[in-house]
């Protein structure tokens, strides 16, 4: 075990040790046992989590052994006058400049060790990247079919970030295993929250991304942030404000030039009063159905030059509330309720997207819709205060939200699929309650809505 | 997502109290990142 920090150091890397607890143990520490390297506190366990490490692993154990582990591994002794173990560690990790990862050890019990030669191997130039997730067995996935079907009948446990935790249990590992490389994504609304969550996943699979943002000085940030943590320099900004139906047309145009592998229909707001847009139509209507309908139409020839093209999208869990609307959609003969208008036109959307696949059936285009549960976003923060009021402790989180949209994205076998609804990566019934199946009247009603408002504009 | 672009926006403190952004560590070089089991 001796130079062992030495070795890494030779080796042209550094040690970079994380810990959980407060700041002056950590320079304390330091100072006794003489570490020169980045030694630093996580007492949130951010970084642990973002880690996969789970905080009843990291807690486990007696305060005082990680410093022994460390005072083990300066040292050089691992047994006798040293309490604990050098790799008495939560977790290993090697990380390659680019984002590569090359190594990962996550300790099971307390005296497990990860082998050093192996950790040095991992820093050549020439290693090869690991599988990003590690692998769950079949019992793992049984456990979550089991649990799924549990908390899947109701809302509250299924929604939440515990309904993610189970519905995880069940996705496959290499699902997300793809290189994006060759495809161009675009995603509406992509400065916050969900869509801002999946276009950074997606530029993290090497996709080309462009981020459809009402604000340029939003998109713009928003772009520098993922251009930065990802390392991929292909994200840019289109500006297009989805409600309005001019804005959306002139994107489109200089969209169109080149194919389209991916659309993401994220964009979203929810009013408090009704508000028209300067085409008539109300802005949730217009936003969330019109303006998408729009674009989707308009790139329909950059989607179909794609040999693999997805349309996803973004619905809400409030759409199981609300049947489809096509008689008033603009709210001019009733009084305006922001909650059910956003959830009315969220119900559009999924009868949008089978609409959609029909009409591309035969096609390379797939469309699909989802439902990201209750994630903690700025638009539910906002529009939803005394939703979140209550349900802030179980939200999960906004990747946690954009999870399936970039499932529906990106994973190859989810192209089996068109004209569906998704929850968790699994297609599900868009339909929870009595009196809210439309008909296919209404259904057809919807497109020529559409087709009229924005052959109007 | 790859497990470096969710380490790689998170900042924390080091020893001296001082923010890092934990991506910076392995801008030009690559790094053995350890989590301990507790610190104290």
């Amino acid at each position: 075990m001796r130079d062992r920090v030495d070795e890494i150091r030779k080796a042209g890397a550094e040690l970079v040790i994380v810990g959980n607890g407060a700041q002056h143990f950590a320079a304390a520490f330091r100072e006794d046992y003489a570490l020169d390297g980045p030694l630093l506190v996580d007492p949130e366990l951010r970084a642990y989590r973002a880690a996969g490490l789970r905080r009843g692993r990291v807690e486990a154990l007696s305060p005082r052994l990680p410093w022994n582990a460390l005072r083990a591994l300066r040292s050089g002794s691992r047994q006798g006058a040293v309490q604990g173990d050098a790799w008495q560690l939560g977790g290993v990790f090697v990380i390659r400049p680019g984002g590569a990862l090359t190594y990962r050890y996550v300790s099971r019990e307390a005296g497990d060790h990860p082998p050093v030669d192996d950790i040095v191997a991992a820093l050549a130039e020439d290693a090869a990247p690991i599988s990003e997730e590690p692998a769950s067995g079949t019992v793992t996935s049984l456990l979550g079919r089991a649990l799924s079907r549990l908390v899947d009948p109701t809302i509250v446990l299924s929604f939440d970030r515990h309904g993610f935790q189970i519905h995880a249990l069940t996705f496959r590992p290499d699902d997300l295993e793809v290189d994006l490389s060759e495809r161009r994504c675009l995603v509406t609304g992509a400065n916050s929250g969900i869509g801002y969550e999946s276009a950074l996943a997606l530029a993290d699979l090497g996709a080309e991304v462009v981020l459809l943002c009402r604000s340029p000085e939003r998109g713009e940030a928003a772009a520098a942030r993922i251009r930065e943590q990802t390392g991929n320099a292909r994200v840019s900004v289109e500006p297009v404000d989805m409600s309005e139906l001019a804005s959306v047309r002139a994107a489109a145009e200089r969209l169109a030039a080149r194919p389209v592998d991916v659309l993401v229909h994220n964009a979203g707001v929810l009013p408090d009063a009704r508000t028209l847009t300067s085409d008539g139509l109300e802005l949730t209507f217009a936003t969330h159905v019109v303006g998408p309908f729009l674009l989707t139409k308009l790139l329909r020839g950059a989607l179909e030059q794609s040999d693999d093209a997805r349309v996803v999208w973004v619905s809400s869990g409030g759409m199981y509330t609300r049947m489809l609307e096509v008689d008033d959609p603009n709210w001019e003969d009733r009084d305006y309720d922001g909650v059910a208008a956003y959830a009315e036109t969220k119900r559009a959307q999924v009868v949008l997207a089978r609409l959609w696949a029909e009409a591309l059936e035969g096609t390379k285009v797939v469309v699909n819709a989802m439902h990201p549960g209750w994630a903690d976003t700025p638009s539910v923060r906002s529009s939803l205060p005394r939703f979140y009021r209550v349900t802030r402790h179980i939200l999960r989180t906004p990747a946690e939200g954009a999870d399936t949209v970039v499932w529906l994205a990106a994973c190859p076998r989810a192209r089996e699929w068109s004209g569906r609804f998704f929850f968790d990566r699994a297609p599900r019934s868009p339909y929870l309650l009595p009196l809210t199946r439309e008909s296919r009247e209404a259904r057809e009603a919807l497109w020529a809505l559409c087709e009229e408002a924005s052959v109007r504009a | 997502m790859r497990l470096a672009t969710r380490l790689a926006g998170i900042e924390l403190s080091d020893w001296r109290g001082q923010r890092v952004r934990l991506g910076s560590f392995w801008e030009d070089r690559p790094i053995v990142l350890v989590f301990i089991r507790h610190f104290g």
